[in-house]
């Protein structure tokens, strides 16, 4: 399959970062980047039941003409032929609509907001409701580009951490490195989560993939973000049910997100993820 | 009835992004179940004649089933190898081996013979190196399978092949249809285009080895 | 919130599963009150802010302030709401065509704000482009929070149209036939219901909230039949207003994207224009209700030859705040110029036949409106019942269809796309439903693409080649490279036919010796029209699809024939 993801260049030296993250994403799980270098300060994203309207600060127009000579150069740093994303149509002159046809997106952890915000612990509104309707999996990166070595699935039993563990599975498949799984053992015990990998008939895949699956007592929450290889591609479900959590991405998640640093896949709850 | 996206993406012909645009723009009839969704075929039926449109849903019934090809040597095993047939002429040698065929009911053999003759007038089936391949022209709907049946003549008959020479082996070749008689007819030709293969049939082999030997020269042909 | 989304689930899949009408009556009249209210927000905040700007006006300074209104108002679109260019209308219309109605939640208020600070402060603009764009909006994101389909979120759009316009004019039906005419291009039984429920909803409130500030205070008018001819006159005059006005609103907005200056600073300089203008003739200011007000009931005091320069003071005064970075509509400013080109034809008429009894000035202004309306927006039924509703009588229907069908016609003919659609048809992007680009534009190349094709290797020898086609069907064969998969070429039966019956040439080639190179590809990322321009062009009956140096599929005429058909089916069936 040919995977296409959508990065959305900033031409500045954090935005480097972003893009060679992209970059290595992309090279570790044979997908072709598709950069798209903004004309104007927003755009519209229209998913299936909602348009999101990105808007840029004026840091992803910076010196415009420099813009797609520095992809390039980044490019080909990385051995990867260059493709540039046009939009085609505009709902006015100057708001292009970026298709939606794409299987990832990568974000920086906010879009918009002043270079002093990006760290941890926040990511901007705008990303939040991108990952709530995409129907594709959000690639957050972490501030500095950091290659990873491994994939770590953090499994709740949620019907979106089995997406994020079937995304973590194929990501696994196509780049052939080392997976593990991270439970928090909040009500049930192992074995109610061994059932459900059953029932979502993973169990043949995960015992092949993964390597191991640790198990953490509830309290424990703390040192299983810590035990985390801090070299991993960490994949997780985002949750959206509720008013409350249109707003927030679940509490779980807003804790990891301010605690690693590491390179974040999410699979938001209209995203859908087949294992082939 | 309840049918999902992919059910109905076959059913219609249609991609399933192209169901699932449809169900996006809300020109289906569709009830969600969890993320995914499904169609209530009473549903589809309703709305498809309340809009005049062809759903092709029962059509799914009757759809092509490709028909599974019976190997040579698995028809000449059930059409089964016959020697010293007796006989002068094409008349009485065609008359011996249909004699000897079990399969053919008895009330369709007067038929099946002049068929058989029918199709020598037209064209001699003498293939040459004193082979002959006797079939009628329409197929026999009676039989349930194809069958080949080989005969080894006692004495070589004058049959008007194309090399002239006087025929000693016949495979009489009977099918229910025309596409496994077109197979069966290609594979023999093939088997018999090999000059080993036709010495081997003038040493008057018996049978499961000739079997063994079609099966062998069939693999070749195909891979 | 949470309990009413429970509510609505448990009624949802109750009651309105299957058919959906009930459920569109509902939340149709709840999106006309909404797009009411909005549209009784604006007008009562216009009137207020008028009346306490009045007695600035004398001042001689008093031209800066449209100047400033406009400013601020793009200034506030651009900076605050960062909506993005463009006057409302035409982006409803795009994102109904393509997007089944999606629209911003910022749109249900910015553009209210910053009309209101445009017309407010003078600029010479409509408060109803803006009201239908909140309005729309409004609807729009009631559907999205009851997750609806494309299909029943386009009407609830609709439904907030026809609400806003219903409310602003006091005129149902007019709201209801704009909605279908302009907005949603297609009339449908499922659609009229809700949309006139919204529509009456939405002129209840606005005469229940503000019933002695309704625009138009029904007026019963007399018209003869010895009006018929001289509304034949009438007609033509307003179909060439019409088609100056349009050509002089997109000249002005051409002329401003020239200009070096940023938005803000643009929007200054056609504010103090219009401000200046005002200086001279007062009645270029804001949406021009009042103006309007008085022509109808004949209490208008400009002469003939004033009246007929107001008119050309209208249409650029709206030009330069419209095209230099205002916000509003033009509806307002087609009313006002087309009472006043009625005024000035029938005072032109009355001083060449005097003793003729024509029927009176507020009449022919009626008329003039229909025209400009009919010539502008290419919309006659608007036009016409409209006006049908401001006189609340079937008097003036006659002259009315002479008019509205005459201008309309004239003006198509000289400009046949209307202003509202002239841009998106420029963009290839006016796709009525039913049409074909609409329904090209809906397939999408991934729908139609076959993928159930056998890869060959380019080092592959002929002789396997012909093993290979003895059990195959294909018609057509990708040859890739053997490590990358990089798409190489494709070969085609038909063309390899005297190879294939020469076994001398089976173990003496290779298949990239004998494939075709040249044939053209296509791209998952194009579109179903330059795919098939493509094909046209070159006389192909299929085509293979190449994305990113790897072959996916192919997409044959027959195909897309048989999907065309589907998708017509599926765009014009009743529902």
């Amino acid at each position: 399959m040919n995977y296409k993801l959508l990065h959305i260049f900033r031409n500045t030296p954090f935005g480097r970062e972003t893009f060679l993250q992209s970059l290595s994403f992309c090279k570790t799980i044979s997908a072709s980047p598709y950069v798209y270098i903004p004309k104007s300060d927003k755009f519209l994203m229209y998913f299936n039941n909602d348009t999101v309207q990105v808007d840029l600060d004026h840091s992803y127009l910076t010196s415009p003409d420099t813009a797609k000579k520095h992809a390039e150069i980044l490019f080909a740093e990385m051995g990867i032929k260059p493709l540039f994303y046009e939009p085609k149509n505009f709902t006015a002159s100057s708001l292009p609509d970026i298709s939606t046809n794409f299987d990832y997106l990568c974000c920086p952890r906010s879009v918009s907001d002043i270079s002093s915000k990006i760290g941890l612990g926040h990511i901007g509104p705008r990303v939040r409701r991108i990952i709530k309707h995409a129907t594709f999996p959000v690639l957050i990166t972490s501030p500095v580009f950091k290659p990873w070595k491994s994939i770590t699935v953090l499994f709740g039993g949620s019907e979106n951490a089995v997406k994020a563990l079937k995304l973590g599975l194929k990501i696994a498949m196509s780049s052939g490195l080392p997976l593990e799984i991270y439970t928090l053992l909040e009500k049930q015990n192992e074995t109610h989560y061994k059932s459900l990998i059953e029932k979502e008939e993973l169990t043949e895949p995960v015992n092949q993939l993964s390597q191991k699956w640790h198990y953490y007592k509830k309290n424990d929450f703390d040192t299983m973000l810590y035990d985390i290889p801090h070299d991993s591609l960490i994949v997780l479900g985002a949750y959206g049910h509720g008013i409350m959590k249109d707003i927030l991405l679940g509490s779980k998640m807003e804790h990891i997100q301010s605690t690693l640093t590491n390179n974040l896949l999410i699979p938001g709850p209209n995203s859908s993820v087949t294992l082939l | 009835m309840k049918l999902s996206i992919i059910e109905l993406s076959q059913h219609l012909g249609v991609a399933t992004n192209t169901i699932e645009r449809w169900i996006k723009q809300g020109k289906l009839p569709v009830s969600p179940k969890g993320v995914n969704y499904q169609f209530h075929l009473r549903d589809l039926e309703k709305w498809a004649s309340k809009n005049n449109i062809n759903l092709n849903l029962k059509k799914n019934g009757n759809r092509k089933e490709k028909e599974s090809n019976i190997p040579l040597a698995t028809a000449v095993q059930n059409g089964g190898i016959y020697f010293d047939i007796q006989g002068h002429d094409i008349k009485s040698v065609l008359n011996a081996c249909l004699e000897k065929i079990s399969d053919i009911p008895d009330d369709f053999k007067i038929d099946l013979f002049d068929r058989l003759l029918e199709r020598e007038k037209a064209l001699s089936t003498g293939v040459g190196n004193g082979i002959a391949i006797p079939h009628p022209r329409e197929p026999l709907v009676y039989l349930n399978t194809p069958i080949v049946s080989a005969c080894f003549l006692n004495t070589p008959v004058d049959y008007k092949a194309i090399d002239n020479q006087p025929v000693s082996i016949l495979f009489i070749l009977l099918c229910p249809s025309l596409n496994m008689h077109l197979h069966l007819l290609s594979a023999l030709s093939f088997c018999l285009r090999d000059n080993m293969f036709v010495n081997f049939l003038k040493s008057r082999p018996d049978p499961n080895t000739l079997i063994e030997k079609i099966t062998i020269l069939q693999k070749t042909n195909l891979s | 919130m949470f309990s009413i989304k429970k509510w609505y689930k448990i009624l949802y899949h109750k009651l309105f599963h299957l058919d959906d009408r009930l459920l569109l009556i509902l939340a149709g009249s709840v999106t006309g009150i909404c797009s009411g209210l909005a549209a009784v927000a604006l007008r009562l905040s216009l009137e207020s802010v008028i009346e306490w700007l009045h007695p600035y006006r004398h001042y001689g300074w008093a031209f800066i302030l449209p100047a400033i209104g406009a400013m601020l108002s793009s200034l506030y679109l651009e900076k605050i709401a960062r909506e993005g260019a463009g006057h409302g209308v035409p982006e409803v219309i795009y994102s109904v065509s393509r997007y089944g109605g999606l629209l911003r939640f910022r749109s249900s208020f910015s553009r209210l704000i910053s009309s209101f600070l445009t017309i407010g402060s003078g600029g010479s603009a409509g408060p109803e482009a803006p009201v239908v764009m909140s309005g729309s909006s409004i609807g729009s994101n009631i559907a999205k929070f009851l997750s609806l389909n494309d299909r029943q979120r386009i009407t609830l759009v609709g439904c907030g149209t026809a609400g806003a316009i219903a409310s602003i004019f006091n005129a149902p039906i007019a709201g209801l036939v704009f909605a279908i005419e302009v907005i949603l291009g297609e009339w449908k039984f499922v659609n009229i219901i809700p949309i006139a429920i919204a529509a009456v909803a939405g002129a209840e409130v606005s005469q229940a909230i503000i019933p002695e500030q309704v625009v138009f205070n029904h007026q019963p008018f007399q018209v003869g039949f010895s009006d018929i001819l001289p509304s034949l006159g009438l007609a033509m005059a307003t179909a060439i207003i019409s088609v100056i006005f349009t050509k002089i609103l997109r000249l002005s907005g051409k002329l401003a994207k020239i200009t070096p200056f940023p938005l803000w600073v643009r929007a200054f300089i056609g504010g103090s224009i219009v401000g200046l203008i005002a200086i001279f003739m007062p009645v270029v200011l804001g949406e021009g209700y009042h103006s309007i007000q008085a022509m109808i009931s004949e209490t208008f005091s400009m002469g003939l030859f004033l009246a007929f320069a107001a008119v050309f003071a209208k249409i650029f005064s709206t030009a330069m705040t419209l095209g230099w970075g205002g916000s509003g509509g033009i509806f307002a400013p087609c009313l006002v110029i087309g009472s006043l080109t009625g005024i000035v034809f029938h005072r032109a008429l009355f001083a060449l036949f005097p003793t003729i009894g024509f029927a009176s000035e507020g009449a022919y202004a009626l008329l003039g409106m229909t025209g400009l309306v009919s010539g502008v927006m290419q919309a006659p039924l608007t036009g016409i019942f409209l006006i049908v509703e401001i006189t609340g009588g079937y008097e003036t229907i006659l002259p009315l269809i002479v008019v509205s069908s005459i201008s309309s016609t004239m003006s198509h003919y000289i400009e046949p796309a209307s202003f509202y659609f002239k841009e998106l048809i420029e963009r290839g992007q006016f796709l009525r439903p039913g049409t074909d680009a609409r329904i090209l534009s809906d397939l999408n190349i991934n729908e139609l693409i076959e993928t159930d094709y056998v890869k060959l290797s380019e080092n592959m020898v002929f002789r396997n080649f012909i093993d290979i086609l003895k059990t195959s069907e294909q018609h057509f064969f990708p040859v890739v490279e053997d490590e990358t998969g990089e798409y190489k070429g494709i070969i085609q039966i038909s063309s390899i036919r005297r190879y294939a019956l020469n076994p001398g040439m089976y173990d003496m080639i290779f298949l990239n010796q004998i494939m075709d190179t040249k044939v053209l590809t296509a791209s998952q990322e194009n579109d179903l029209q330059e795919v098939l321009d493509i094909m046209d062009i070159n006389n192909m009956a299929i085509i293979p699809v190449v994305e990113n140096d790897q072959f996916i599929g192919m997409i044959s005429k027959t195909r897309i024939l048989d999907l065309y058909r589907r998708e017509l089916m599926m765009q014009t069936s009743i529902h």
